[in-house]
């Protein structure tokens, strides 16, 4: 019914109300609808055919005439058994059975639960350092099950692995959204395990593992020592191949090369198909940064995106470093040129790390170190304890600028001295390749743990 | 018109009938009984516009005619009349019922006032038996809401799947499911899917009307383009309107999963819940279920009345759980369940809980709980 015909029949009904009982119009006329007015032909809906039946009888003159004189024409009536429903939808929020499944129906829209829509193999840049990677994924998403199971990525940081793996996520949802896929990490998998067995309660656990379509596992290389978890994982995995579902796994390096993976399991991670993603190049990465620019509707010269990808160590920098450059240009209102990128890099170093926050730093410093944050601020002297007490003040110093007042405030109160004495000592131990190595290793889960936080938005 | 017939068999038809009338209608016309002597047999029908009901009764007709009579009155009248040889006239005072001892005259209107139930019964779809179509409608129909105001959740959906039928109704805080249903069904149209909603109204009457028309099978016809759905059952015609609104995505909100499963007596189950009823009326029905290893509390607490606390027998699987409801809506699942024994999921006390049947699997029930604060 359009607004016309409603107009329309709002007069006539007008009308007609002054002229038949009220009776008869409440029973009769009031759920009635023009439906078109096509040809001469009025075209009347009401809910029943005995309704019909008595419009037909006793109103057909009536109903013609007003309309006649409405429309100025000689039309014909016709009547259709059809309610016309109210403008208010259908609102569910009164039905609260449905309420709770249309919230959940909302997150789930468009993407799965863990995976980002917008990592699909459209948006993924192949060269030849990711080419069999890339071919590989694309094979088993068309095929789950059938091609390679399981599929097992591995590379270093940033070079594309997650992306790789959502992207199958999302094309065998987009192919068929009833298939039952999990995305998970290998943390919130022993998460699971370990709840499960706190709550007494691993059939629960089991059926939502082992009943489904695809399970993606990322990062699989921090199962190391979780023996638990491992085992857990060991059956899903057998049972999951056994019955045809496509396995997905990723690590930072080949499954034999995980340390404290049972012999067991690394054997089967091989027992697929296995393939690396290399660092990405140079000219990867300004195929990337091409393809983000797109995403902000930038139309990036391409003399730009080589400044930026010379300037990014890996794929993931790229996109921040793209945000500042846009962000710098609508502040100045120039054009994004090769000189604006070289000029707004050349400031960035000192200003990275206000990207950091004291509290995340020295999380991911206790993470790394495997102690507790509230050990690390408290007075004990342990030699493990002190040496990450002192990593974290030498970088609290270094990237974060602090005085050495400030961190001694942070670290429980420690006078400014012993702050001094540590990052001194931590800079001497700078000499010794190794320990160097592992502050890089600090300083990389900072940035990421950073960009993860960035990422989803918390 | 002149017909003469046998009394009970007058009652039985006019009983049916009356439920087509609406007391509340206004226009007067649809206060009466359309009444027709046709060849061998008396027609009566009743309508209040959604739906109609027409049930022929047999009879020596010696003279056609049709008239509409005020149903009450007339229904009423035919409860109190003897048994026997009755006769129907139409003289110049009105409609004449005579019965052996007894005379009475009810005015009459004009039978050209009175509404045709339907043109045409349209396409035959099916045909139901009457056993399996009790007992498959009973247990669905109920959930669905009374309030037309809403039409997909006023009517109970009639699906035709690969394997059988699947019946299903929802209020919006309940929802009642039946997988293989009507089994026996002999469908005329076997390259037709079969998918239609049908008004909660229509079912239930369909349902009376099997019992009444003891052990027939019961023919479907439907009308699409007329939105109209008609069951015939030897002399009786049940007509309703099919409902245009779109089903709401049931399968949506069927948990696939559940954290307690709670097996227990229907009938020890009931008693509990009939009990704590009496105090939970006063607090718009909340029943609390507290389910534990070897059995379920049953709790109910009117804080100016009392409360109670009734234990009944069970056999619990996963962890131990607490949930309320509406003891209404429990009441109303337990009322039209034929099995012995039930078993409940669920998965938290703000998620729906799944009722099912240990005698059928293929049926469920799902009821929303109610959020209660925590207190002693």
């Amino acid at each position: 019914m359009n607004e016309e015909n409603k107009i329309l029949w709002k007069k006539v009904l007008g009308e007609i109300e002054t002229e038949v009982s009220r009776a008869n119009f409440y029973t009769l006329f009031k759920s009635t609808g023009l439906l078109s007015l096509e040809n001469g032909i009025a075209s009347i809906a009401a809910p029943s055919t005995m309704i019909i039946d008595l419009l037909q009888k006793r109103y057909y003159d009536i109903i013609k005439k007003t309309v006649d004189k409405y429309t100025k024409l000689d039309t014909k009536i016709i009547f259709i058994p059809k309610v016309i429903s109210k403008d208010l939808r259908e609102n569910m929020g009164v039905a609260p059975l449905f309420a709770q499944a249309e919230k959940t129906e909302m997150q789930t829209i468009g993407h799965l639960p863990r995976v980002r829509a917008d990592f699909t193999f459209q948006t993924l840049a192949v060269s030849s350092s990711n080419q069999l990677a890339y071919v590989s994924a694309t094979t088993v998403a068309k095929k789950i099950g059938l091609a390679y199971n399981p599929l097992f990525i591995y590379g270093p940081v940033g070079v594309g692995k997650t992306h790789l793996m959502q992207a199958i996520a999302n094309e065998v949802y987009k192919n068929n959204p009833d298939k039952k896929i999990i995305y998970t990490t290998s943390e919130e998998f022993t998460n699971e395990v370990v709840e499960a067995i706190r709550n007494n309660d691993t059939a629960r656990m089991k059926r939502k593992f082992r009943n489904i379509d695809l399970l993606i596992v990322d990062d699989v290389q921090f199962f190391a020592g979780k023996d638990r978890a491992q085992e857990e994982l060991f059956h899903t995995f057998n049972i999951l191949i056994d019955g045809g579902a496509q396995i997905v796994l990723s690590s930072d390096r080949p499954p034999s090369e995980i340390k404290k993976l049972e012999k067991r399991l690394s054997s089967r991670f091989a027992g697929g198909l296995t393939v690396d993603i290399e660092a990405a190049d140079f000219e990867l990465l300004t195929a990337i940064l091409l393809i983000k620019a797109k995403k902000y509707s930038l139309d990036l010269p391409i003399e730009v995106a080589k400044k930026i990808a010379e300037k990014a160590h890996d794929p993931r920098e790229l996109e921040g470093l793209l945000l500042k450059i846009i962000t710098v240009a609508n502040n100045k209102g120039t054009e994004i040129t090769p000189e604006l990128a070289e000029n707004t890099f050349n400031q960035r170093h000192e200003e990275e790390g206000g990207f950091f926050h004291p509290d995340d730093t020295i999380k991911n410093i206790c993470s790394f170190y495997n102690i507790k944050e509230t050990l690390i601020k408290g007075p004990k002297r342990d030699s493990g304890l002190v040496k990450a007490r002192q990593v974290a003040m030498y970088i609290l110093k270094n990237d974060l600028s602090l005085s050495f007042v400030e961190i001694g405030n942070i670290l429980g109160g420690r006078d400014h001295t012993t702050i001094m004495h540590g990052v001194k000592k931590i800079e001497r131990m700078l000499l010794n390749k190794k320990f160097s190595e592992e502050i890089m290793g600090i300083k990389s889960l900072l940035r990421n743990s950073d960009r993860t936080m960035r990422r989803w938005g918390n | 018109m002149k017909i003469s017939l046998i009394s009970e068999r007058l009652q039985k038809g006019v009983l049916f009938v009356n439920h087509a009338v609406s007391s509340r209608s206004q226009l007067p016309t649809l206060l009466n009984f359309l009444i027709e002597a046709r060849e061998g047999k008396l027609v009566i029908s009743a309508t209040d516009l959604e739906i109609g009901i027409t049930v022929e009764v047999p009879g020596k007709t010696e003279k056609d005619g049709a008239v509409t009579v005020p149903a009450k009155t007339f229904t009423e009248m035919a409860g109190t009349i003897s048994s026997g040889k009755i006769s129907l006239e139409t003289t110049h005072e009105g409609l004449v019922l005579a019965g052996e001892k007894e005379k009475t005259i009810f005015q009459t209107t004009p039978a050209d006032e009175f509404p045709r139930l339907y043109e045409e019964k349209g396409k035959q779809v099916m045909v139901l038996r009457r056993e399996t179509m009790e007992k498959d409608f009973s247990r669905v129909v109920f959930a669905a809401s009374p309030d037309s105001e809403r039409p997909a959740l006023s009517g109970v959906l009639i699906k035709e799947e690969k394997d059988g039928f699947l019946l299903v109704a929802t209020d919006g805080y309940r929802l009642s499911l039946k997988n293989h249903a009507l089994q026996d069904v002999r469908k005329m149209r076997p390259e037709e899917g079969v998918s239609m909603l049908v008004p909660a109204r229509v079912i239930r009457e369909l349902i009376q009307m099997g019992k009444d028309g003891g052990g027939e099978d019961i023919r479907v016809y439907a009308a699409k383009e007329k939105n109209q759905i008609i069951f015939i059952q030897n002399e009786t015609t049940l007509v309703g309107r099919l409902i245009e609104a779109e089903f709401p995505n049931y399968e949506k909100i069927i948990p696939t999963d559940f954290s307690t499963k709670t097996v227990l007596e229907k009938d020890g189950l009931q008693k509990a819940i009939k009990a704590g009823y009496v105090f939970a009326r006063q607090t718009a029905g909340i029943i609390k279920l507290s389910i534990e290893k070897s059995r379920v509390l049953v709790s109910a607490n009117a804080p100016s009345v009392g409360k109670n606390l009734i234990e009944v027998g069970a056999k619990t699987m996963g962890e131990e759980n607490e949930i309320a409801f509406n003891a209404r809506y429990l009441l109303d699942f337990l009322a039209n369940s034929t099995s012995e024994e039930i078993s409940f999921e669920m998965t938290g006390p703000l998620n729906p809980g799944v009722f099912k049947e240990t005698n059928d699997p293929s049926f469920m029930h799902l009821i929303m709980p109610i959020r209660v604060q925590e207190s002693a």
